[in-house]
């Protein structure tokens, strides 16, 4: 695998449209056209894309897990690079699983139900709701990432709100507590929606006469080690009337689904996804991600999971 | 030119993820290993009070790192022992090559800095006969690869593997393959090598500035025998691990063990020069019962240019207990297959840095998933996946990034 390589397409797309894929602006917030949500306000509803992202970053996955160990493999993506990166990158992930593409989509109309409903006033960015560029960052790419960033804080700032919800682990993660170290004077206050219907639980209503089940909880290592999100889920999934269990590893010392590592080393990313697979099916329940990247990388290798949203608004809502 | 590349880093990786018998090893050795830490420390909460005394003596050392080597030296000189000084890793095989000479019989206890050297290597190219006595350690020697923990360096291998490395290039016959009956095969063929050994060589866990005593912490007993039985003993020190009290040694030694699951250890060692008796007339005599002569080799090798950088600094306070190795998503299914030729693993990347060079270190860094639970259970807070972050932000830029 060509790592240098692999950074630099991401680092160029970046760069030229935005996006680390190829992807339709529309594509980024279609999802909310169902909801009418006003544009702007004091609070903005940020997703930074990842949800959206998650299945064509999931489709590029596949694609180079196929060219993985390969001898081809090096020179079919250097082939890529100099036919035009763009064009052939939108090939792989034009094969985006549409029915992921779909479930990702309605977790965020899920989240954005859930906050209406705990009574939360919020606008939405539309087309302005741009990647927040983390996978830069997560690269060591931090000049890229620092330009980037830096657009991403003026459109927050233009949008003239005060509150961002932020509504996955990275993104909350590079928002909160990465960009005050690269962009200079950002202010912006960040929340997570988990942690924004916490504090307005007593707004919400489970819905009554419906039997609980078991579920098993994956926490993100961003939420848990970086964000101290870690009660939060718990507490609305009880209060939800669900039955919480935890795997072996959790909270604070939770497992990596190998996620940070599929574009290196598919087949080590593979496999500790695999690992971590075992381990929450062991304990048996339905299995809850609160992360895009976990979720279709649970799901890559063969786990029935679902995100916290989808079960919290079946039981809120 | 680094001498660590990502490509070969890769296809090891791919190649251990495929070593079924390594996978095996690793399993069975994995089940439990994780617990045991987290039940030693509910057991004995000083021990975390310990922890943050001992981060707090590494920082002051580090901080001042040369004022505290030449205060090692001092007091080294004070109880008789030899002192010297290696800036490189080259220098330090020549000090001790040249202590040693040829034709010896040596034997070594574990030592990562001796690994980190290549010194069982250059004195065998020299025509020395030489041992290691830990058992992982000569497993390892017997099957040419490399330590695959930094306290259980044999961690990836089975029992099977075990026995037939020891029967085929020792040349003794096993029953079976009961571990018992390896460790008493092995016990039986060492103790010959320990009585006709002219050289001890051992690590240490940390040497005290204050008084020149350096302590060694061990379950087997070998440690015991290599620094005491052989009438010369060689002790291979990182700079890194100077403190300033013996009272700060002692607390290192009980951190390591305890997270390293070995608590309480088995044995404690304190050497603070030769052997020497004074029992006839108050006179002096050096080597009673243990060597009269006791060389340290201090070695630099990086760690004092490591000592200025910021984060890379910080990798310098590691007491090399191996827990953020077991921790590891990426190390469970690698072992030390990744973190560097000699050290592996999140602790591994850094040291890399640290004694090959920047460079070397961020090819290694792609493979961390920053997930970051190496930070969450390290004793003395090394922040190792921002260590390796920022290994990564190297690698973009050495490369054009
Ligand atoms: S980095 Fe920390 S956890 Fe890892 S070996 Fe060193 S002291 Fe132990």
């Amino acid at each position: 695998m060509d790592v240098k390589l692999i950074l630099s397409l991401l680092a160029e797309n970046v760069e030229r449209t935005g996006y680390p894929v190829p992807v339709d602006v529309e594509r980024i917030y279609s999802w909310a056209k169902p909801l009418n949500l006003p544009r702007g306000g004091r609070a903005v509803l940020y997703t930074g894309a990842l949800y959206q992202l998650a299945p064509y970053i999931n489709s590029l996955v596949r694609h180079l897990e196929s060219l993985e160990g390969r001898r081809a493999g090096g020179l079919a993506l250097r082939l890529a690079k100099t036919l035009g990166k763009i064009i052939d990158l939108g090939k792989v992930v034009a094969k985006a699983d549409p029915g992921e593409i779909k479930a990702v989509e309605e977790v965020l109309r899920s989240i954005a139900r859930l906050l209406s409903a705990a009574g939360v006033e919020y606008g939405y960015l539309y087309e302005d709701d741009m990647y927040s560029g983390v996978i830069l960052y997560d690269m060591g790419l931090d000049e890229a990432f620092a330009r980037h960033a830096k657009m991403v804080a003026e459109t927050l700032e233009k949008s003239g709100a005060s509150l961002i919800i932020t509504v996955d682990p990275h993104t909350t993660h590079v928002l909160r507590s990465v960009f005050p170290e690269y962009v200079d004077g950002f202010g912006l206050e960040v929340k997570n929606y988990l942690e924004i219907l916490s504090e307005n639980i007593d707004s919400l209503k489970p819905r009554r006469g419906e039997a609980g089940y078991r579920v098993v909880i994956h926490d993100p290592c961003f939420y848990a080690r970086h964000e101290g999100i870690v009660e939060e889920p718990r507490q609305l999934l009880r209060f939800a009337g669900l039955e919480v269990e935890e795997p072996p590893r959790s909270g604070k010392m939770t497992y990596c689904c190998g996620g940070p590592v599929e574009a290196v080393s598919p087949s080590l990313s593979r496999r500790i996804a695999e690992t971590r697979l075992r381990e929450l099916q062991g304990v048996g329940g339905r299995i809850v991600t609160m992360c895009p990247i976990c979720y279709v990388n649970l799901r890559r290798v063969g786990g029935k999971v679902e995100d916290i949203a989808l079960h919290l608004s079946r039981r809120l809502l | 030119m680094p001498s660590v590349a990502l490509e070969e880093v890769l296809r090891d990786v791919r190649r251990a993820l495929e070593d079924p018998a390594l996978q095996e090893g690793l399993r069975r050795a994995y089940t439990g290993a994780e617990r045991r830490v987290p039940e030693i420390l509910a057991e004995h909460p000083e021990i975390l009070e310990l922890a943050r005394r001992v981060e707090e003596a590494k920082r002051r050392v580090l901080e001042d790192l040369d004022r505290y080597i030449e205060m090692a030296v001092e007091s080294l000189k004070g109880v008789g022992a030899e002192p010297h000084f290696a800036g490189t890793a080259e220098e330090a095989r020549e000090i001790v090559a040249g202590i040693v000479g040829s034709g010896k019989v040596v034997v070594m206890s574990k030592s990562m800095v001796a690994a980190e050297i290549g010194l069982r290597e250059h004195l065998e190219s020299l025509g020395n006969e030489v041992w290691e006595t830990d058992l992982g350690e000569l497993l390892i020697q017997l099957q040419g690869s490399k330590p695959m923990h930094t306290i259980a360096p044999a961690i990836h291998l089975t029992r099977e593997e075990a026995a037939r490395l020891v029967s085929e290039k020792l040349g003794v016959k096993l029953d079976g393959e009961k571990i018992e009956e390896i460790v008493a095969v092995v016990r039986r063929y060492l103790r010959d090598k320990f009585v006709r050994a002219d050289v001890g060589i051992s690590g240490a866990n940390a040497l005290a500035a204050d008084t020149g005593a350096f302590v060694l912490v061990e379950n087997e007993g070998n440690i015991r025998l290599v620094t005491g039985l052989p009438p010369l003993h060689i002790a291979v020190v990182g700079v890194d691990k100077i403190v300033p009290t013996l009272t700060d040694a002692f607390h290192v030694a009980m951190v390591q063990a305890a997270y390293a699951s070995l608590y309480p250890p088995t044995y404690l060692n304190v050497i603070a020069g030769p052997s020497s008796t004074a029992d006839i007339e108050k006179k002096r005599v050096y080597g009673a019962h243990g060597p009269p002569k006791l060389h340290v080799v201090l070695v630099d090798n990086g760690r004092k240019k490591a000592a200025k950088k910021p984060l890379l600094a910080e990798q310098l306070r590691c007491i090399r207990c191996g827990r953020c190795q077991l921790e590891c998503p990426v190390w469970r299914l690698t072992a030390n297959h990744w973190g560097g030729p000699v050290y592996g693993g999140p602790m591994g990347v850094g040291w890399t840095a640290v004694t090959l060079g920047e460079e070397s270190g961020a090819e290694l860094a792609h493979l961390c998933l920053g997930c970051a639970r190496c930070d969450e259970v390290c004793p003395v807070r090394i922040p190792l996946s921002r260590i390796i972050r920022w290994l990564k932000k190297l690698y973009a830029e050495s490369h054009g990034l």
